[in-house]
């Protein structure tokens, strides 16, 4: 198992470099809206401006960290018929699609750190100082347990392509949605109190907020222990989701032009 | 301009007839505009939860700026986002060579031939809400709002073909990137929101360099009955200039095309 992995890791790796341009070009671009956002809180509330630098930019950090972008890969494979391809190898084509996940955000980890550590030198805003040990541990459990809800919740919607043909537009309305619920337009703390509430039970806070907000300590004691516990519960939901699916998907799937 | 007008046309014939036999797909597209718009709407709704002012402007403001956005949006992904790809791959393939023997200006070709209709639905929630917006004000623009909201949308169009004319014409340099057309949208979120949102040098960019303000400010406050003929004759001519600009720009990569596999 560790051998594939290192194999796979390293083809990976050599396949992103072909890419990097475009690697590059793109991360830049998905930057752009966070800090918008950031700038609408600054001008709506003066007082708070360096709370929401901190905000934003760690969410900008997490946002890349946790990306998914598996279920547009999916689609088109099975749509244009190439995924027969990696059923027949021997090996689950989940670990490629991992595989591919850590490389990819090894390289934005080695990018982002380094950018927000020279960031930290201009604006005080983004010193990370007060933080405690606690904090940074509970802060990458979450991280990781975000990347991989959100990986998985993307391959499950991937998986859904062997039912449903536009499943890339029903991911793109729940992405819509998980906009506000996983505190990517607004702090949980600034939400209205209705999405405040049904955000705590639906899996998107645990893609992309929760983290920050141990970060920022806007959550504290047993409120950190609940999340964990839903985070757990939806990442368990969504590995049995994909184990059903597979199974249910092989058997329905009739390869496109062979 | 007139045979421009009818190539267009018939880009629109083909175009339309091609998108008809999709016809089941009409439903489904209508729903998910309108869910985009009312997420749009939601989203401003979350920010003035906690404020009651943004930038300088209140609520309905916002509201109309936003359907100011969605209608050039919609025309946007109407007529030229659909191109973009096209035209890459005409340039990797070396297919462009055919474009350039017919015997119509290049640019305007790459850029109008392929026509998406149902994205016309975008623009039509757009005015909706721009008509939403005005009658939440209760304000009834005059003539002479109208005159100058129509002079500010087109300068507005002409600026917005200009930027994305240059973007897609670098595609002949940059030909490892399928779409290039994420780069202008983060560009085009930023005309979003009001223009007095921004602050510093970066509201100097956005209006100078890259002329956000002009693209939905100007039109929106125009409407608002809050126009300034100097702003207005600015757009008409920061309009002209881009338009020019991207024309060499045109020119100048053509003459570095050299096509694939010769």
């Amino acid at each position: 198992m560790f051998r594939k992995y290192s194999v796979l890791l390293r083809m990976k790796y050599v396949e992103m470099f072909a890419y990097r341009l475009a690697t590059i070009v793109w991360m830049t671009g998905a930057m752009v809206q966070p800090l918008i956002t950031m700038m609408v809180w600054m001008n709506i509330d003066p007082d708070q401006e360096n709370a929401f630098i901190f905000y934003f930019a760690a969410l900008i950090f997490v946002e890349r960290m946790t990306s998914a972008w598996d279920v547009w890969e999916l689609e088109r494979e099975i749509r244009e018929g190439t995924f027969s391809y990696q059923i027949v190898r021997p090996f689950h084509p989940i670990h490629w699609a991992i595989a591919e996940n850590i490389v990819y955000k090894a390289l934005f980890l080695v990018i982002l750190i380094p950018a927000w550590g020279l960031l930290a030198v201009f604006i005080p805003a983004l010193r990370l100082d007060q933080i405690s040990a606690a904090q940074w541990l509970l802060f990458f459990c979450a991280l990781l347990l975000a990347a991989v809800i959100r990986f998985l919740f993307s391959y499950t919607f991937g998986l859904l392509g062997f039912w449903v043909t536009k499943v890339t537009a029903l991911y793109g309305m729940f992405e819509a949605v998980s906009l506000f619920l996983s505190g990517r337009i607004a702090p949980m703390s600034l939400l209205p109190p209705f999405l405040k509430t049904i955000s705590f039970y639906l899996p998107f806070r645990y893609m992309v907020g929760f983290p920050i907000e141990i970060l920022t300590g806007s959550v504290q004691g047993m409120d950190i222990v609940y999340g964990f516990g839903w985070a757990a519960v939806w990442c368990m939901f969504f590995m049995l989701a994909v184990l059903l699916l597979w199974k249910a998907g092989l058997r329905k799937n009739q390869a496109v032009g062979g | 301009m007139k045979r421009h007008w009818r190539i267009f046309c018939e880009f629109f014939r083909t175009c339309l007839v091609e998108e008809l036999e999709y016809r089941s797909e009409f439903l489904g597209n209508f729903l998910s505009s309108l869910f985009g718009i009312g997420m749009a709407i939601l989203t401003i709704q979350v920010f003035f939860y906690q404020t009651d002012n943004l930038g300088g402007w209140k609520y309905a403001d916002v509201l109309l700026l936003l359907g100011i956005f969605n209608t050039l949006q919609g025309l946007i992904d109407f007529a030229l986002r659909p191109n973009m790809s096209r035209l890459l791959q005409h340039i990797r393939m070396g297919t462009f060579d055919y474009v350039l023997t017919k015997p119509v200006d290049s640019m305007f070709y790459v850029s109008f031939r392929h026509l998406v209709f149902w994205r016309l639905i975008d623009v039509l929630l757009g005015i909706g809400l721009i008509i939403y917006a005005l009658i939440q004000k209760h304000y009834m623009p005059t003539i002479m709002d109208a005159v100058m909201f129509f002079i500010s949308i087109g300068s507005s169009l002409v600026l917005i073909y200009a930027l994305w004319m240059m973007l897609m014409t670098t595609s002949f340099w940059v030909i490892r990137i399928d779409d290039l057309s994420f780069v202008f949208n983060s560009f085009f979120e930023t005309t979003r929101f009001p223009i007095g949102m921004y602050r510093g040098w970066l509201r100097i960019v956005l209006t100078y360099i890259l002329p956000a303000a002009f693209i939905t400010s100007t039109p929106a406050l125009s409407l608002l009955g809050k126009w300034n003929g100097m702003t207005t004759i600015l757009s008409v001519v920061l309009a002209g200039l881009f338009l020019w600009i991207s024309r060499r720009f045109w020119r100048y990569a053509l003459r570095s095309y050299t096509s694939a596999s010769s």
